[in-house]
């Protein structure tokens, strides 16, 4: 057993009538690299979106590190500074440099001075490979690069847990590849990572837990081999049988 | 053609009279615009952040009704002084102040009365403008600034308002040459602008043809200057184009290579081949390097 870093329990959520998200539970330990995968409206999204408190769950709780992150006496902020996310249209902000992208949260957030926030983010820009940018603007450098950047975003702030919400979704098919190289370097160097995805070979490869979400319910969670080679329910074997074909 | 000739004739004559008081006039008009602008703005950048301070169901019943308290009172300040004329607002606040203290608080120049009125005025319009900017941002700007811990205020100063000043820079160049126009108007308390040394010049010299001339093409040559260095100023703000490059990208590969091209290959550092290869190379060096000791 790992450390435990993030909790949710009965975890629901609704849109007026819709009911989006039902009583989900599960845990993250320290170094733990989940996926979510599902079926497009089964609540992968919402879930990411609702731990990162972006929406307010309707029911339930998020206990991070211990504490109820929906309690009075927590900050969202504060919350936030400890949650890395990366969105799928990337959110990296157009008024700023690549590198001002990756110090800005640093300087104003974790109130550290402009250099040392600097080289820290060289650090991460050089791992994702887009030092050689940090004077380009974001609508300068293509999907991939801009995704490259927004994960050194989020890791510059020195994240607990990293979530990325569809990271690879809305890039073209030859720029997937070097986001999910960067990602899969993250797993290895054991970030602890909740990772929603339609990428099955990298559900099946890096993670090391593999969530099934169907209809705004978990249906079925387990190891990898678990899940693609043996899944128990019905339903996910549906799901993924539409994949191997394609 | 002896009509231009006369009414060349009739501008120099203006001109040598009451030029100074002409160019007097074009300097107040411009720091007046001006000022009354910049102010302006900052009134309406504080109503466009008051309107969109985002207020959810769950939030507190105290700040709920603050909240609706300072937007009921930005929409009748934009109502009001968007909904009267100049003129009148400024004859309202220059003589309707000392009228109803009974001349307990007046102003002490009429330069305060009328930066006083040109700036509210421009911010009653400009509070609509920025909250147009702002809306017009695409929501994942704040969502990504909320990600990374930033508190709303944060995120409005650092990411939303230069990107949404950036959208409005038309509509504050549109007020900036209204302004430059219409403060035309305040010599209805005395203000002695551009327009005031018009009525001067003509009062005495009934020279009104070729004073409204002059009028005309200062107030062209104003406008057409600050459209030109509006311009300039919006690309400044856009930045430039191209940008420098440190060094090569070393990460761009086609898709789906996470697994390395090299994989299986010889040249894949991970082979037993290749690890064999490099353990018998730096033998071998180091045998050597030690026999030339």
């Amino acid at each position: 057993m790992g450390e435990l870093i993030l909790q949710v329990r009965h975890l629901s959520k609704a849109f007026g009538s819709n009911q989006v998200l039902r009583d989900i539970d599960f845990s993250v330990e320290k170094g733990d690299v989940i996926s979510i995968i599902g079926a497009s409206g089964s609540g992968k999204s919402t879930l990411l979106r609702c731990i990162n408190l972006l929406e307010t769950p309707t029911s339930g709780e998020i206990r991070y590190r211990g504490q109820n992150v929906m309690g009075r006496d927590v900050r969202p902020a504060e919350y936030r500074s400890h949650v890395g996310m990366v969105f799928q249209s990337f959110n990296l902000f157009n008024n700023m440099t690549v590198l001002e992208n990756c110090v800005v949260g640093q300087v104003k957030v974790l109130r550290k001075s402009r250099e040392e926030a600097r080289t820290h983010a060289m650090k991460y820009l050089e791992k994702v490979g887009m030092a050689p940018y940090i004077n380009a603007k974001p609508r300068q450098i293509s999907g991939g690069q801009k995704q490259r950047v927004a994960i050194a975003r989020a890791m510059a702030m020195d994240p607990e847990i990293l979530l990325f919400d569809e990271p690879t979704s809305a890039l073209d098919p030859e720029m997937v590849g070097e986001v999910l190289g960067v990602m899969k370097s993250l797993a290895e160097e054991e970030m602890t990572m909740l990772v929603v995805t339609h990428e099955m070979a990298f559900a099946r490869d890096v993670s090391s837990r593999v969530v099934y979400m169907n209809q705004g319910v978990i249906c079925e969670q387990g190891s990898p081999e678990a899940l693609f080679g043996d899944p128990k329910r019905q339903e996910t074997k549906d799901f993924l049988s539409r994949f191997r074909n394609t | 053609m002896d009509k231009f000739t006369q009414l060349a004739a009739d501008i120099g004559k203006l001109w040598s009279k009451y030029g100074v008081s002409y160019l007097n006039g074009i300097e107040a008009t411009l720091i007046l615009a001006l000022v009354g602008t910049v102010i302006g703005c900052l009134i309406g950048f504080v109503c466009g952040v008051l309107n969109t301070i985002p207020c959810a169901k769950t939030d507190s019943p105290v700040k709920r009704f603050f909240l609706g308290f300072i937007r009921a009172l930005v929409r009748i300040y934009v109502e009001v002084f968007r909904g009267t004329p100049m003129v009148l607002q400024a004859v309202f606040l220059y003589y309707g102040l000392p009228y109803f203290t009974s001349n307990a608080v007046k102003f002490e120049s009429v330069w305060a009365a009328a930066i006083l009125v040109v700036s509210i005025n421009t911010g009653a319009y400009m509070a609509e403008s920025v909250r147009g900017g702002i809306i017009s941002i695409d929501p994942g700007q704040t969502e990504g600034a909320k990600a990374i811990g930033m508190t709303h205020v944060q995120t409005m100063l650092n990411v939303i308002l230069p990107q949404a000043l950036r959208n409005i820079m038309p509509q504050i160049g549109n007020n900036f040459i209204i302004n430059v126009k219409d403060t035309s108007v305040m010599f209805i308390i005395g203000f002695p602008d551009f327009f005031a040394a018009h009525r001067a010049a003509v009062g005495a010299s009934y020279l009104y043809f070729p004073s409204a001339t002059v009028e005309m093409a200062g107030y062209l040559t104003m406008t057409l200057v600050a459209s030109v260095l509006l311009r300039w100023a919006e690309k400044r703000l856009d930045g430039d184009s191209s940008y420098e490059l440190v060094q090569t990208d070393p990460l761009v590969m086609t898709a789906g290579t996470y697994n390395h091209p090299d994989r299986g290959t010889p040249f894949d550092e991970h082979s037993r081949e290749y690890r064999e290869n490099l353990k018998q190379s730096m033998k071998n060096r180091n045998f050597r390097s030690r026999g030339e000791r």
